[in-house]
């Protein structure tokens, strides 16, 4: 009788002491990046994002940062670690993370888990994509402002729907600043990385009467680099480039991951987590246009910054028709806007871009 | 069109140079019967120790000195195991090229993001003023005419000196060459030394002047065209020097065309500088009995020096 009284009490001691030590620890959150952090871009952008989490919520959360992390056994096994020993959430940094974080998320219903990009969802699993193109828009607008060639060159990366989106809003907005723009020049890189080529492709566009170039998603700040050297504008995607470009800094379409991640992080410390798709834009100062050249007088930078505003109150949508593709295809219909999933799903390119979409 | 035109055909100078001197390295290394796959690895660490130099002093020179001596120093360590520990050159060149990769990632992270100013173009007088040509053969920073000239004095050792026709005996065969009183051990060592120093010279080139930025996997590849290119080259200099500029102007003639809107598929363009290299030296290169006589007959084999 003693002895199952003291093994109650103990165990109701213990019950006790286990809640008190779960309310006193942190949420954990596990930020997981595929890449070197550096100074800008990408990976810097990600990471900037768990500060500011890190920053807003102090000692309530804690957040394990984990750089240059291979996709593959190497993710598989920090993240399988990670929900082992009880994090609560998952932020994962990269495309090829998302089949393993699939599979945790349906192992371990309890860990909410944010995939940056993807197509994947689940209850406890979410997407988050910036809406680059909105920056695109207002960069373009900066560029059919500034060209004197009337000639703007594009670099991108990969054929793939979120770089023609990007490219897309880009013509649209240089269109809608300069009526008399000649064929948009293209060069796909086929490489997310490639320092040499990407400098190269630059010279390559300025040696052709180009006097904007755009370097849509580069690995390196190299082309923006070069244009300060060879006296052309450059536009750039993820950061303000600046210090790369002293003077030739025409525009950036700035990420700010911050605010989104925090509501992310609210909701899941709240319980109730949603498993959706977050394309967050300029309304959710997730974007913003950043380091606009000082040679935009001031009224094309109000005329800029007003086109901002439009999108932030969602007067103003960058695919909304009558657009017309290269093919000379009808696009998008005179009167309507392309719902996100569309955005998402672009295959066409608008007219006045003089490239093909590589098959 | 003429702009792009001069695009492609200067700009090949510059894109060749850092296969060039790579490739030379790695001729006269493989000319004394070694095989040392480790050039990617020397280029890359070189690379971030030339960018980190340069960034630090202010000073190119400084850059490529730095970027010179640690890719001779890596090499010494491929060299310490092949040549005394006879290990398997494949296998060693391989790890030590694994260890470049990695050692430039911890050295170069510090400085990611950072950039340099490049050279300036040295225009020779007078030649410089000819339309068109002057643009593209005599409006080149000085590492390029320095490639062209590395070019001549590599041919001239290997084949108008007798320490040139010395190492080419131990590349052919090292046992007779020792019978000859040569010392095998003592000149492949040094032409290992000499090959990491080249293959350092041309990552210093790739990051203070071609791009003038670090950034990890920069270097992307290009130790391994630079070894592919001695190869098809079929160990000649001049030849390897022809491969390694028509690779730079095939990789940027694919730029122009795209810039041009030329509607040929981006894909193809990216893989034409590979293709095209190998056709045109295998083409040059057909006849066998030539090749059979520059390829060195030792290289790859461990050489034990008898007691």
């Amino acid at each position: 009788m003693r002895h199952w009284m003291r093994t109650a009490l103990a165990t109701v001691a213990l019950g006790v002491a286990l809640t008190v030590s779960a309310e006193a620890d942190p949420f954990k959150i596990g930020y997981l990046l595929p890449n070197p952090v550096g100074e800008l871009g990408w990976s810097y952008e990600l990471d900037r994002g768990g500060r500011a989490i890190a920053e807003k919520f102090g000692d309530k959360v804690e957040v394990q940062f984990v750089n240059s992390l291979g996709e593959g056994p190497d993710a598989t096994r920090v993240m399988n670690k990670m929900a082992a020993d009880g994090f609560n959430m998952l932020v994962l940094g990269s495309f090829g993370y998302q089949q393993d974080g699939m599979k945790l998320a349906k192992r371990y219903p309890k860990l909410s888990i944010v995939h940056i990009g993807g197509y994947m969802n689940a209850p406890n699993f979410s997407t988050l994509t910036p809406r680059h193109y909105e920056a695109a828009y207002l960069c373009g607008m900066a560029a059919g402002m500034v060209t004197k060639s009337e000639t703007l060159g594009v670099i991108a990366a990969f054929p793939l729907p979120e770089v023609l989106n990007v490219m897309n809003a880009y013509v649209l907005g240089a269109q809608s600043t300069n009526a008399n723009l000649k064929p948009v020049k293209v060069i796909w890189l086929n490489s997310w990385f490639d320092p040499t080529m990407e400098k190269a492709s630059t010279e390559s566009l300025a040696s052709q009467g180009t006097d904007v170039v755009f370097s849509l998603f580069p690995g390196t700040p190299g082309p923006m680099a070069a244009a300060e050297q060879l006296g052309i504008y450059g536009t750039v995607t993820h950061s303000d480039n600046s210090k790369f470009a002293p003077t030739k800094h025409l525009c950036a379409g700035q990420l700010n991951f911050g605010p989104v991640m925090i509501k992310k992080v609210e909701e899941a410390m709240a319980g109730n987590f949603k498993g959706d798709d977050v394309f967050a834009g300029i309304a959710d100062n997730a974007i913003a246009v950043a380091g606009l050249n000082k040679d935009l007088s001031d009224e094309q930078r109000a005329l800029i910054l007003a086109r901002q505003d439009e999108m932030r109150a969602g007067t103003f949508k960058p695919f909304t028709g009558p657009i017309t593709s290269n093919e000379n295809k009808e696009a998008v219909a005179a009167g309507t806007s392309l719902d996100d999933r569309a955005i998402k799903g672009m295959n066409f390119l608008v007219k006045g871009i003089d490239t093909t979409i590589p098959k | 069109m003429m702009d792009a035109l001069i695009f492609v055909l200067a700009g090949a100078f510059a894109t060749a140079t850092p296969l060039l001197f790579a490739a030379l390295g790695e001729l006269v290394v493989e000319k004394s019967g070694v095989l040392n796959l480790s050039v990617e690895g020397m280029m890359a660490l070189s690379a971030a120790i030339a960018f980190m130099a340069t960034l630090q002093s202010g000073s190119h020179l400084v850059g490529f000195v730095a970027g010179a001596a640690s890719g001779a120093l890596l090499s010494a360590v491929f060299a310490v195991l092949v040549l005394g520990f006879m290990a398997n050159q494949v296998a060693a060149g391989l790890a030590v090229g694994i260890l470049g990769l990695g050692l430039s990632a911890l050295f170069g992270r510090a400085f990611e993001g950072a950039t340099l100013m490049g050279l300036n173009k040295v225009a020779i007088p007078l030649l410089s003023d000819i339309p068109v040509l002057g643009r593209i053969l005599f409006t080149q920073d000085i590492v390029v005419y320095g490639g062209i000239a590395a070019t001549g004095l590599v041919a001239w050792f290997l084949y108008r000196t007798k320490a040139g026709l010395t190492l080419r005996v131990i590349g052919e065969n090292p046992d007779t060459a020792h019978a000859l009183g040569m010392r095998p051990v003592g000149v492949r060592f040094l032409a290992i030394l000499f090959g990491g120093a080249m293959a350092g010279l041309a990552g210093a080139y790739a990051s203070t002047v071609l791009t003038p930025l670090w950034s990890q996997d920069m270097i992307a590849g290009r130790g391994w065209i630079a070894v592919a290119l001695v190869v098809f080259g079929t160990w000649r200099p001049g030849r390897v020097a022809v491969g390694a500029y028509l690779f730079g102007a095939v990789s940027l003639l694919g730029l122009a065309l795209q810039a041009m809107g030329i509607g040929i598929p981006a894909q193809f363009m990216t893989c034409l500088p590979y293709v095209l290299t190998i056709v045109v030296l295998v083409a040059i290169s057909a006849d066998k009995v030539r090749v059979r006589l520059n390829a060195p007959a030792a290289l790859g084999e461990s050489y034990r020096p008898a007691s």
